[in-house]
């Protein structure tokens, strides 16, 4: 009896006991139990020269110019390739948060491309935690070149993507990109209409505003020959409603088509493009 | 015999339920203002979890920051989660203390108290005293109250490309509605 007592009363006393302390472990545990969206994956909507998991937002209309210049290699006759330049100009528009299109045009070839971008899978923290965020990325480019070619469908090639990214912590994100391109023709020179390759990049935050990213995209069956794999290191610098993106790359097209598989340069013999990327997001109606 | 222990043990157990007077936020509003010179921004959640002990005079809040909305774009939202409150590595907001004054979670009427406790936002615990209205009605119980929050005592800097658009001390608001547990 005395012991029941005892034990009653210590229970109490446990009752009483507890303080602030409790009552802030009872709401870290309601926190515990929800879900939250890992925001924030990357800067922008491109790695470097390819494109991110991340969508603009709904009624967001994104002003894209991007360049490559001349080969560094060209030393100072060329002023390093700043001589050469070629240019992408282009839009994309969020039709929701998760579904995004975009046109632009290419100086180099002179190639008009379009995309639709949709993200499928959003990784989340807490309760329901879903390890990565995936989006599928479809786009078609027609080259407007004089050629032999009787028809634009001859001309036309398309680029289809799953990218499937991870931020690991707030200043890492990684992320791979399984790619299948097709040429509705190709030259007597070239190999295959259907080349397939394996893409992995990442960003690595070096301050709050910059960031370092490399991409690269490995062929096992190139589109001919003497192409390379594409690789890319480059800067994300932000400041405000701008993201410039400075980078040096091998590749000289600024479209997946392009510098998946028409890579003609070796980053190794130094024969690297330096370039830059420039986006300004307009937000077109309030919601 | 051994059912009146065990109907003893159950009556403490209900004595200290009944005696510690437990109430959680039910709904409530949190919404910042930051007033600069060139750029007005706005944002709420109702995403607040909190339980005050009426008996030890004891309160606990929690808000997850990045469910803060409103925003000017969402890309000033992103900015607030990555650059300035910096979400990924600090989640949550807390504010935890004491109630100090006069008030009676029994008897209806408006009672300015005052919640002194920790205060920890951006990883960064300040010691704070903030006014608060308690009203006692008899549909139940609400707090209201409005602070400031320099964002130095915080260590959330402002760039000085973007000085004249965020404020250097941000106006907080906050009520809720409380239900018994």
């Amino acid at each position: 009896m005395a012991r029941i007592i005892l034990i009653s009363l210590l229970l109490t006393s446990v009752f009483i006991a507890n303080g602030q302390d409790d009552l802030l472990s009872m709401l870290e545990e309601e926190i515990a139990d929800e879900t939250f969206p890992v925001e924030a994956t990357f800067k922008g909507t491109r790695l470097i020269n390819g494109h991110s998991i991340e969508t603009r937002k709904k009624n967001n209309f994104d002003f894209l110019i991007s360049h490559r210049f001349g080969l560094i290699s060209g030393g100072a006759y060329e002023l390093f390739g700043l001589d050469q330049s070629n240019v992408r100009i282009g839009f994309d528009y969020g039709l929701t948060d998760y579904f995004n299109i975009g046109i632009g045009r290419n100086s180099f070839e002179k190639t008009y491309d379009s995309y639709l971008k949709y993200r499928i899978l959003r990784q989340t923290s807490g309760k329901k935690s879903m390890p990565v965020s995936v989006t599928i990325f479809l786009s078609t480019a027609v080259e407007t070149l004089k050629n032999n070619n009787k028809s634009v469908i001859a001309d036309m090639s398309y680029a289809n993507q799953i990218l499937i990214a991870r931020k690991f912590t707030p200043a890492l994100s990684l992320q791979i990109m399984p790619t299948y391109v097709h040429f509705n023709k190709i030259e007597a020179t070239q190999l295959r209409n259907d080349i397939w390759s394996l893409g992995a990049g990442g960003r690595l935050k070096l301050t709050q505003r910059i960031s370092l990213n490399a991409e690269y995209y490995y062929q096992k069956a190139p589109l001919s020959d003497n192409t390379f794999n594409s690789l890319a290191i480059g800067f994300d610098i932000e400041t405000g409603g701008h993201v410039f993106q400075l980078q040096f790359t091998n590749s000289q097209s600024m479209i997946e088509k392009g510098f998946i598989t028409e890579t003609y340069n070796d980053f190794f013999k130094g024969d690297i493009h330096f370039g830059f990327n420039i986006s300004r997001t307009f937000q077109l109606a309030k919601e | 015999m051994r059912k009146n222990l065990l109907a003893l043990v159950f009556l403490v157990g209900g004595i200290t339920s009944t005696y510690s007077q437990k109430w959680k936020v039910s709904s409530a509003e949190v919404e910042f203002r930051s007033e600069a010179p060139l750029e007005l921004i706005i944002a709420s959640t109702q995403n607040v979890k909190g339980v005050l002990d009426f008996d030890k005079r004891q309160f606990a809040f929690i808000i997850p920051v990045s469910s803060f909305d409103g925003f000017n774009s969402p890309l000033q939202r992103e900015h607030f989660n990555e650059n300035y409150l910096e979400t990924g590595k600090y989640p949550n907001a807390k504010f935890y203390g004491n109630i100090v004054g006069e008030f009676d979670a029994n008897s209806n009427g408006d009672y300015e108290v005052k919640a002194i406790g920790t205060f920890d936002i951006h990883g960064v615990i300040q010691n704070r005293e903030i006014k608060s209205i308690i009203s006692v009605t008899s549909k139940g119980i609400n707090i209201s109250s409005s602070f400031l929050i320099p964002l130095e005592d915080h260590n959330i800097k402002i760039p000085t490309i973007v000085y004249q658009k965020i404020a250097e001390v941000i106006k907080v608001e906050m009520r809720a509605e409380l239900t018994p547990i």
